[in-house]
Parts: structure tokens; C-alpha cells; sequence
């Protein structure tokens, strides 16, 4: 469910991030709050922990395996606002030393996986154990607590990823009208995300949340997150309708600043796109050549660029031919030094 | 005494298929204990400091995002091209390996999208092409730098220190932690000699105890900072 | 031919680190015990993950049975369970080895994955149990025992298997003298029922006590 860099405009990265920084502020504020000072370092631990969890092969049917988000599960083990903070970090690590979602794409990655997933996960889970008689309720109830919120966590959560992907078709596109970041719209992202999702990842995040959850459980369950603040009233998801409504807002916002910009789709002047055919043009950019079919020199059009631009074009043309060549010959020589040490 | 069955030798020929998860998970963990342990011989982007190079790094793809001028994304290539044919052989593969694997994964997801309308084609050969760019430059921050140095630049940007402590700790624990998956699941690899019945309950006793001994680390920690003089002050740090 | 046959193994943890081993060669035959003397990092635990194929020499060459073990050996499902199965391993820290949320599971892990029939699998559980003084601790979770209850459940998973050969990593640091002299009297009888024994320790005592002989390994 990670977002890679660049399938999302850096608008939607932006403002994806705008959104998440209340939702850290609101989450460290709590956890200052709610856990004893010695749980502190438990938000590094959580974090590795959290890192970890999503390493880990689960097994499935016929010996193939898949991940887990977890974030669920950390919210069970570690209470929804520490596993908010947790997951960032982890997920902060996998961008930036694992290139595993994108370093721009972050927040949005924050938004489904840290936000959206563990507190939504939580909250069904309390649920579901208010219902099934509260703090005294079976294990059993827990368990299906615990599976029930995971697995709508994370289809919520991949939802909330197709949404981003399926608008961005929708909000930015070039002036021939063709999608500058993902393709996909709503009618294709949505399924595309959410049927893997409730077949396969929900189940295998629900199966890992369990088993995970049960030992600990059966083990030691004065160390999950309830057991810490059952002296404390539940003060229940009321304390989240702000941050939520707060999302909400900017999420319904974005369109409206973009338009604004002038730069959003469907909003052209006659003028205004004139001039964008202009660029368009001046960026080598020639709709109506691409309509005939493509060919890889689309990547590399700038041949007929005028003055300056030509001889850059050239120029850079050169410099990309002389270092591929290098990278090339070197990656060549690899097999006939390296093979003899491997083998 | 020792039980009689114990006396012989069991005739036993194991079943042939079974699951292959706790290996795949070591291998995978194995991966990533070995980047974030001590890199060695990684200290070949000593021309600019990490503070320098995480700034510019941000700059690039922020600029590689945003950039929709195709010879603006050239001269970003050859930059970055550029510097890569200057780097050794072995490093190289390892810097292009994961950015060519996921430009050819976005290739394949985009392939669709271009069959159906080829009038984008262009645009989702630019995403490909800003997918590999993004990653090279990723890798290549990645390959000369050391992530306490990332952390010691996150505090020149003035990231508050209670983050980077837990950033610190975390990178730490990673280490731990994943040694001790490792060795668990090594120990329940040489056990599960047969068909894997209870698989999930593995799972579950596996990431279970590693919680907990997660749990018992953080308040250990938490004592010996307590030990060391600290006072609940995290803004100090 | 041996049961064990190490030839000249060399290794080390990353292509420029130092070598823990160094052209290392020894074969046990069945139903020997060898004890291995060494300081701490001179390469025990090294060469027992070679010896139960979880790691793997540089150079040189394991045999186990007349089979050499390397990694493409062990990729085969059926290969690497009946190498597990024949080989036993009590790691150095016991905690590792307790993945089960009860005593009890956590020695039927093994007998569980051979498919036996429950009514022998209770029976052997409850004999290892018994070998040990366990059966109050059965419905417990391992994670709470002590240190010296953890090792001797971490054994009894080992012996439930049946292994043929007993790879055991200190079994008796950080243990009382009466459990100590108990782990002893039982490592004799294995030794007398005909298991292959390697038992690293720094215990000269130990060695003279049961090993047939000793071989020390020198840091290098």
C-alpha cells in the first residue's frame, strides 16, 4: 500500500502532509499524556516494532507469503496515538533509507497507514468490545475485535490510497487534457486498490493482528494499551471528531485552491490555453504527433527546440549518452570480477 | 531415565512441502539489519556533508516532482547520470538495481493506461522516468551516507530533539529487535522439521514474544537514562 | 566414514571482516561426545550454525552423513527437515528458543510437526516434561519462566525431536549446581543411548566428565 514517488502530484503530497502534522501534534499530546514518562522510549521501540511487523512474511496458502501493515495491531499494543507516531517513524525509514513509498509521497503514506488505519482499527475494535460486554468481555470477542478492526483499517485505509490515486487524473492534467501523475481514475483505482485489499491483505493483516494480539493476550495482557488506561474513563472517539472534521476540511479544500491557481483542470480561458499550446509546444509537446502513436523519442523530443534550447538539449543529450555508456560498460564488468567471489 | 523411545532412532521421512515464510522473513530482515549496521566503506560522498546532501536530496525531489519541462528533467538526468559514472562498478549496480526494478514496475502498472489512451503515453513515460530518477538519487544519498549522520543532520535542521532521540532509538532497536526475530524464527526453522500445522500461532508466538521483550526494552532503557542523570527532560535532548 | 566431517572451513561474517574460522577441520563419529573449549569470540557458536546449516563456510566443506551440506542442498524442503530432524540445537540464550505461548506447546512443537499420533505425543511431551521436573510449569508461558527453567524447557523441545545428534551451546551456564549435575547425569545416558554429542563450554570440569575428547578452539 506504500505510494511511490511521483504518482502523486506534489500538490496532493503537500497538502496530504499539511494534514497530517495536527494529527502528530494531537498524537504526541496524548501520548505525553496517557502513558507513564517510563513509555517514553516504547515510541522508538513501537516504532522498530512497527518497522518489523511490516518485514515480516506471514504465511499464506500453498507456502506463498505476504506483509502485514500492523498498524492495528500497534494500536492494540501500543494505543492508537503512540501507533500513530510509531508507524510514521517506520514508515519515514522505509522511504528514506529503503526507497519503499516515496519521501514527498510520505504523508499521504501517514494519512492511510498511521492515521487512518491504527485509530480506525482501534475504534472498531472498542467497539466491538463495548458491545461484547466490556472490559470483562470474553477473549474471544477481543479476538474478533482485533480481526474485525484490522481488516477494516486496512481496506479503509487502501481506500483512502485509490481515492488519492483515482483524483489525481481528475485535478491535474497537461493541456492536451492528458493525466500528468497517475492515470487511473476513481472507476479504475478504486478497485484496482480495494479488491486485492479485501481478499487477500485484509485477511492476512487480520490473521497477523490475531496472532500476534493472542499471545500477547494470554501471555501478558497487562501490557497492552487498554490495560495501561483502564483506570481512565473511555473518553471515546469523541476527542478524534476535531482532527477528523480539521481533515476533512483541507482535504474538501484542495480543489478549491487549485483552482485558484488557475492551473486546475477544466478551468481554461480562451487566451489561457492558447498560451498553454504555446508552451506546449515549446516544450517539444505536440499532441497531435503523439496522436499518430508513440515512439520512445517521445522522452527525448526537444529536437526541435529553437536557439539556446537546441544546443542545451544537445548538450545534456551528450553528457546522458556519455555517463549511460560508463554506467554500462561498468555494470559489464561486474559478472567477470564478482562472479568468482559469489559462486 | 531417559524415556526408551529416546534410546532409538526415530524412523521418520518428512513430509515434502511446507511453508517457507521464516526463511523469507530472516533473508528479508537480514537485508535490512545489514544496511543500517555499521555500512562499511560507505563513506565515499565525503564532499558533502550529510546536512548538505539530505537538503539537496529534498531540493531534487521536490524539483523532479514538480518539473514538467522535459529538458528541465534532462539536465537533472545528466546530473545525476553524471556523478553515477564516476562511482565504482560494484557500487553502481547497487545504487541503479532497486531504482531500474521500480521503473520497471511503474513501466508495467502504467502499461495499461498507455495501451488504452495513447495520447498519455508521454506522460506516464515521464512518471517511469521520474520514478527511476527519484530512486537513483535515493540510493545514492543512501550509498554515501550514514544514518547517524541522517540523524545528526535532522537536528542541524532544528527537527525537535524528542524526535530524533526516538528516530535514534528506534534505528537501535531495529537491530535488536530484528536479531531476535531472526534467531527465533532460525530456532523454530530447525524445529519444524514436518508439516506446519499451527502456522499462525508461530506467527503470533514469534512477533508475541518479540513485543514483549520489546516492552521489557523500553523500560530498561528508560532506568538506565534514569540512572545516567536524565530528568524527564526531553527537550533536552 | 564419519557421522560429522568438517574439512578445512573457513569463514566469516562479511567478505572484509575478520575470519572467525580458519581452515577449521574436525569429524566426530556416531555416538561420540566432543567437547569444544574456546574463549568468548574464538568461534563456538559460529561452527555450531555451520554444523546445524544456518550458516554456511566460505570454504572448504561440511558433511554430514556423507552429505555435503550447502545451501542449495538445503533449499529442498524434504532434505533440510530430515537434516533438522537427525540434528538437535540448544542455542547459547534459550530465550530465542521459545516462540510458544505454553511449556507444554512449546515441547509439542516438534512431535506436532512429525504428524505423530496424539496419544504418542502426549506420551512423549509428558516424558520430556518429566526428564526435567516440567509438569507444574506445562500450562505456563515460557516467556515468565527463569533463566535456568527457560534452558531446561529449551532442551526438552530439542530432545522431543529425537535428534541423533545433540549440538548443545553451554547447556549448563548460569545453572544451579543441582540442575547442573542433573542436566549431567542425563547428558551421560543420551551419551549411553548412542547420541552424537557436541557440547561447547568453558567448564574443563564438564569436559573431562563426559566428553571422549576435547578440542579447543584458539581465537584468531
Amino acid at each position: 500500500m506504500h505510494i511511490p514517488e511521483n504518482y502523486l502530484s506534489p500538490v496532493s503530497c503537500a497538502v496530504m502532509g499539511a494534514a497530517m502534522i495536527p494529527v502528530w501534534i494531537h498524537a504526541v499530546k496524548k501520548t505525553n499524556e496517557e502513558l507513564p514518562k517510563e513509555k517514553i522510549p516504547l515510541l522508538g521501540v513501537g516504532a522498530a516494532f512497527s518497522f518489523l511487523g511490516m518485514m515480516f512474511n506471514v504465511p499464506l496458502v500453498g507456502g506463498t507469503t505476504g506483509h502485514a501493515v500492523g498498524g492495528t495491531l500497534i494500536a492494540l499494543l501500543f494505543g492508537p496515538n503512540a501507533a500513530c507516531i510509531a508507524v510514521s517513524i517506520a514508515l519515514l525509514l522505509q522511504a528514506v533509507i529503503f526507497g519503499d513509498g516515496g519521501v514527498l509521497a510520505f504523508g499521504a503514506n501517514c494519512f492511510n497507514m498511521a492515521f487512518v488505519l491504527p485509530y480506525l482499527g482501534y475504534a472498531v475494535y472498542r467497539l466491538i468490545v463495548k458491545a461484547g460486554g466490556g472490559e470483562n468481555c470474553k477473549p474471544l470477542t477481543r479476538y474478533i475485535g482485533a480481526a474485525v478492526g484490522s481488516y477494516v483499517g486496512l481496506n479503509v485505509a487502501a481506500l483512502c490510497a485509490a481515492v488519492e490515486f483515482g483524483i489525481q487524473p481528475m485535478l491535474f492534467r497537461d493541456a492536451a487534457g492528458n493525466a500528468l501523475y497517475c492515470p487511473y481514475d476513481l472507476s479504475v483505482a478504486i478497485p484496482a486498490m480495494t479488491i486485492p485489499h479485501l481478499l487477500v491483505a485484509g485477511v492476512v493483516e487480520a490473521v497477523f493482528t490475531v496472532a500476534v494480539f493472542a499471545l500477547v493476550q494470554k501471555t501478558a495482557p497487562d501490557l497492552t494499551y487498554e490495560r495501561l488506561r483502564t483506570e481512565r474513563p473511555e473518553a471515546g472517539g469523541k476527542r478524534y471528531v476535531p482532527i477528523f472534521a480539521l481533515i476533512a476540511a483541507l482535504i474538501a479544500a484542495t480543489p478549491l485552491g487549485l483552482l485558484a491557481t488557475g492551473t486546475a483542470w477544466g478551468e481554461w480561458g480562451a487566451d489561457e490555453i492558447a498560451e498553454v499550446v504555446q508552451n506546449g509546444k515549446a516544450l517539444g509537446y505536440t499532441p497531435q504527433g503523439l496522436a499518430n502513436g508513440w515512439e520512445m523519442n517521445v522522452l527525448m523530443p526537444d529536437y526541435s527546440l529553437e536557439g539556446m534550447n537546441e544546443v542545451v538539449a544537445y548538450i545534456l543529450s551528450a553528457i546522458i549518452g556519455v555517463a549511460l555508456l560508463v554506467i554500462l560498460f561498468k555494470l559489464i564488468s561486474i559478472p567477470m570480477k564478482g562472479r568468482k567471489q559469489s559462486a | 531415565m531417559i524415556p526408551n523411545w529416546m534410546r532409538s532412532t526415530d524412523r521418520y521421512v518428512p513430509p515434502r512441502d511446507g511453508g517457507t515464510f521464516a526463511i523469507r522473513t530472516i533473508q528479508s530482515l537480514g537485508g535490512v539489519m545489514s544496511r543500517l549496521q555499521v555500512q562499511r566503506g560507505q563513506q565515499q560522498g565525503r564532499a558533502l556533508p550529510a546536512f548538505w546532501k539530505l537538503l539537496l536530496l529534498l531540493v531534487m525531489l521536490v524539483a523532479v516532482s514538480v518539473l514538467q519541462n522535459r529538458l528541465a528533467l534532462m539536465a537533472v538526468t545528466a546530473l545525476v547520470l553524471g556523478t553515477l559514472s564516476f562511482w565504482p562498478a560494484k557500487r553502481l549496480w547497487q545504487t541503479l538495481k532497486s531504482a531500474l526494478a521500480a521503473a520497471g514496475l511503474t513501466l508495467l502498472l502504467l502499461l495499461p493506461a498507455m495501451l488504452l489512451h495513447p495520447a498519455g503515453a508521454s506522460n506516464q513515460l515521464v512518471i517511469v522516468w521520474k520514478v527511476f530518477l527519484s530512486l537513483t538519487m535515493l540510493n545514492m544519498f543512501n550509498r554515501t551516507t550514514q544514518w547517524n549522520e541522517i540523524t545528526t543532520a535532522l537536528r542541524r535542521l532544528h527537527v525537535p530533539g524528542i524526535f530524533v532521540f526516538t528516530l535514534d532509538l528506534t534505528l537501535k532497536y531495529i537491530v535488536l529487535l530484528g536479531t531476535l526475530i531472526c534467531d527465533l524464527l532460525s530456532a523454530l526453522q530447525l524445529r519444524a522439521v514436518g508439516r506446519h500445522e499451527r502456522k499462525y500461532q508461530s506467527v503470533g508466538g514469534v512477533m508475541g514474544v518479540t513485543f514483549l521483550r520489546s516492552a521489557e526494552l523500553s523500560r530498561e532503557t528508560y532506568e538506565a537514562m534514569v540512572c545516567r542523570g536524565f530528568t524527564d527532560d526531553y527537550k533536552g535532548l | 566414514m564419519k557421522l560429522i566431517e568438517l574439512d578445512k572451513i573457513t569463514f566469516a561474517y562479511a567478505p572484509d571482516e575478520a575470519l572467525v574460522l580458519r581452515e577449521f577441520s574436525l569429524s566426530v563419529g556416531e555416538g561420540e561426545c566432543v567437547a569444544l573449549l574456546g574463549d568468548n569470540g574464538a568461534g563456538k557458536t559460529t561452527l555450531f550454525r555451520i554444523l546445524n546449516g544456518l550458516s554456511f563456510p566460505q570454504q572448504g566443506s561440511y558433511r554430514f552423513d556423507g552429505v555435503e551440506i550447502t545451501a542449495a542442498y538445503l533449499k529442498k524442503q524434504a532434505d533440510q527437515k530430515r537434516f533438522h530432524k537427525r540434528v538437535g540445537y540448544l542455542f547459547q540464550n534459550p530465550d530465542v528458543m521459545l516462540f510458544n505461548g505454553t511449556v507444554y506447546d512449546e515441547i509439542a512443537f516438534g512431535p506436532r510437526q512429525m504428524g505423530l499420533p496424539n496419544a504418542e505425543l502426549e506420551a512423549r511431551v509428558g516424558d520430556c516434561l518429566d526428564l526435567f521436573d516440567l509438569r507444574p510449569l506445562a500450562g505456563k508461558a515460557p516467556y515468565h519462566l527463569s533463566g535456568g527453567q527457560k534452558k531446561q524447557v529449551a532442551l526438552a523441545a530439542v530432545l522431543a525431536l529425537n535428534p541423533e545428534v545433540l549440538i548443545l551451546d553451554e547447556p549448563l551456564a548460569g545453572l544451579d549446581r543441582k540442575t547442573q549435575e542433573k542436566l549431567l547425569r542425563l547428558l551421560r545416558e543420551l551419551k549411553a543411548a548412542g547420541k552424537t554429542i557436541l557440547i561447547a563450554t568453558h567448564d574443563p570440569e564438564v569436559s573431562s566428565a563426559l566428553a571422549d575428547r576435547s578440542v579447543v578452539l584458539e581465537k584468531e
